[in-house]
């Protein structure tokens, strides 16, 4: 059992990679959205990868536990606390019953941390996933975030100690700052059909602020005058940036009218806005840690075949391999 | 730009239009989707159902790496594993599949029919029409006796609120994709003598009631959820999403419709969708939805054929009415 005291800005339970399969029924996949940070937590202490775990976002959770656990936290520092004492970052150790655990607000770089612990949350699978979907309610605890006096339940759970003082290499730890650089592929619509290649050469240099108004749907950047490459949008609408709604992939730019959105973990599925660049699966956990209203974005254009490279770069980076015994 | 793409690095490839079909172009979306587009950006209903065409070859080939599709009005959406199916192979596939889609003609889309009772301009939807008018505009032209309905019958120049019923009901709706939301569909009439077109909402509505009908555009929408929109309403539904998933229907998802549905409009009165709705909750209203129809599309565009005139001669009426009515 995990008791709640305080749920902080936003802590929902996620798994990964989420509520795969249903986006033609118009529903994202959810899940992290640092999936890295995500899957190294459910490493640390021993469970497979995608098992459900908590994300929490900014900070402010204090809970206690009820029983022993190897936990691990990953991600944004919060600061963690056990009892008062300074827990570690990116390492496992082990709770018992009535052990308080506090997260403050995160101060520093980053903006999400995971927690994790061995036998991991059991709440309800709900259409495959026990991903919270923040926009429909659905999914996760009660399809919302955790809050004051709830009490989720977590799976039996061996000893900890064979999970104790496991932790992740620290040539392998995610570098966070508050300028980022983000590898992302040119398109689907992009220059010349729809933007100038000026506009993309302008999108792909511009350090983009992080708008305060960015969440779980969408991180959304500042406006930007666009020349465009069409006068309108003709049948779609009257803006060049109205398109015949088509499918939207996920980490997908979207550019709604002149403000960029990067389409994250709970948005939309389907749209009439064109989207000029699409995060790769390597970079995509990098803009669960971008902190609205202060971090800025530079995007950097890969190849398929880059791509591909760095795909396979992250997949060996979460993996044993990785980690250590302290 | 299909046959140009040289030097567009967006676009992975692209097969030139033939007699049978139009151009299709491959464009990255990330190293796990790519979209597929065909012909030009027109709305077309034969270009969606080619998209159902490949969707249907696509699960018939079973494709290692490929995880879902996403069917939407001239493009599909894929999502795939390039560990396990590199770009280039499916993008070769895919090309290989052209060759065996069958012509529009010659496609038999498997698609269900669904009735659906609908209360026309019902008490929920005005109340949040009213709602509107008191505290987001009141001198909306769209809003015309408490409601949007007789709007719509003025911008298509249709007699009144009764022929604007009897419009949406003549002829099964297109569920052409689904998605914003979970469950939302965007349909499209079969029958287009009675395409009816509105402007949407300005600003856009704050509220909304669960299960409202609204169209914007040539665009007929269902409100999964009680939500904002911009769609004008014309009248209100049974559940198409239940989160609780209280009655069969929903077992399997809490998503009622699916993309190549066909939607029936049965007319009732409030009190009956009242009725209805509650049975639905209590999980023993059984939704109409035969499973084994499938839409013939030679047929299909033979009905197009023989109905020209009069689609021609209801697009005038609708020209000549545009121009006496307000825009919101």
């Amino acid at each position: 059992m995990f008791e709640v005291l305080e749920g902080g800005i936003q802590t929902t339970v996620q798994d990964y990679p989420g509520r795969v399969g249903y986006l033609d029924l118009g529903t994202y996949p959810a899940g992290p959205m640092d999936h890295f940070a995500f899957r190294i937590a459910n490493l640390l202490v021993g469970n497979p990868q995608g098992a459900p775990a908590l994300e929490v976002t900014a900070g402010g959770l204090k809970a206690r536990f009820h029983d022993s656990r190897a936990v691990a936290i990953t991600g944004a520092d919060m600061q963690p606390t056990l009892n008062g004492t300074p827990a570690p970052l990116w390492e496992t150790f082990a709770v018992g019953p009535d052990d308080l655990l506090e997260l403050k607000f995160v101060k520093g770089a980053g903006l999400r941390a995971y927690l994790a612990a061995s036998g991991a949350f059991d709440v309800p699978e709900y259409m495959g996933s026990r991903a919270t979907f923040t926009v429909g309610g659905f999914g996760g605890f009660e399809g919302r975030g955790l809050k004051k006096g709830d009490r989720v339940r977590l799976k039996p759970a061996g000893a900890p100690a064979g999970q104790v003082g496991r932790r992740l290499r620290t040539d392998r730890r995610p570098q966070h700052g508050t300028h980022w650089e983000i590898e992302a592929m040119r398109g689907p619509q992009a220059d010349p059909d729809y933007l100038t290649a000026e506009d993309m050469d302008f999108f792909f240099s511009h350090p983009w602020k992080v708008d305060r108004n960015s969440n779980r749907m969408g991180v959304r950047l500042e406006s930007h005058k666009w020349q465009w490459a069409r006068k309108s949008g003709g049948v779609a609408g009257g803006h060049p940036s109205n398109i015949l709604d088509n499918g939207y992939a996920v980490w997908t730019v979207n550019v709604s009218g002149d403000q960029p959105i990067i389409l994250v973990a709970d948005g939309p599925s389907l749209g009439g806005f064109i989207c000029n660049a699409t995060l790769i699966y390597a970079s995509s956990w990098k803009v669960g840690q971008l902190m609205p209203g202060r971090d800025t974005i530079r995007f950097k254009e890969v190849t398929i075949d880059e791509a591909t490279a760095l795909a396979a770069s992250i997949d060996e980076a979460i993996s044993e391999r990785s980690i250590e015994r302290r | 730009m299909p046959g140009s793409h040289a030097g567009n690095r967006a676009i992975i490839d692209v097969l030139s239009a033939t007699a049978t079909r139009p151009a299709v172009t491959y464009r990255y979306a990330g190293d796990r989707f790519i979209l597929v587009e065909y012909g030009e950006m027109v709305l077309d209903l034969t270009t969606n159902f080619r998209i159902f065409g490949l969707n249907d070859a696509l699960k018939k080939a079973g494709l290692d790496g490929l995880i879902e599709t996403v069917p939407a009005l001239r493009s599909m959406l894929l999502h795939y594993d390039s560990r396990r199916l590199p770009t280039r192979e499916l993008v070769a596939t895919l090309k290989k599949l052209e060759e065996t889609v069958p012509a529009g003609e010659n496609l038999n889309i498997p698609s269900r029919r669904v009735e659906l009772p609908i209360a026309f301009g019902d008490r929920w939807t005005r109340a949040d029409i009213e709602r509107y008018v008191k505290y987001t505009r009141q001198d909306a032209p769209n809003i015309v006796d408490g409601h949007n309905i007789e709007y719509i019958a003025r911008y298509n120049g249709l007699r009144n609120v009764q022929e604007v019923v009897d419009y949406v009901c003549a002829t099964e709706w297109w569920n052409a994709c689904i998605g914003f939301w979970p469950g939302l569909p965007f349909m499209f009439p079969l029958d287009p003598r009675y395409a009816i077109v509105t402007p949407k909402y300005n600003p856009t509505r704050p509220w909304t009631p669960e299960g409202a009908v609204g169209i914007g555009g040539p665009c007929v929408a269902i409100y999964p959820v009680e939500s904002p929109g911009g769609y004008q309403l014309f009248g209100r539904t049974i559940p198409v999403f239940d989160l609780k998933q209280r009655n069969p229907a929903f077992r399997a998802n809490p998503i009622l419709l699916k993309p190549a549905d066909r939607i029936q409009w049965v007319p009732v009165t409030d009190e009956q969708l009242e009725s209805t709705r509650e049975r639905v909750h209590a999980g023993t209203y059984r939704y109409t939805i035969v499973g084994y129809e499938a839409l013939n599309v030679k047929s299909y565009l033979g009905f197009l054929e023989g109905i020209k005139p009069e689609v021609a001669a209801f697009q005038r009426r609708q020209a000549e009415a545009v121009k006496h009515v307000a825009i919101p």
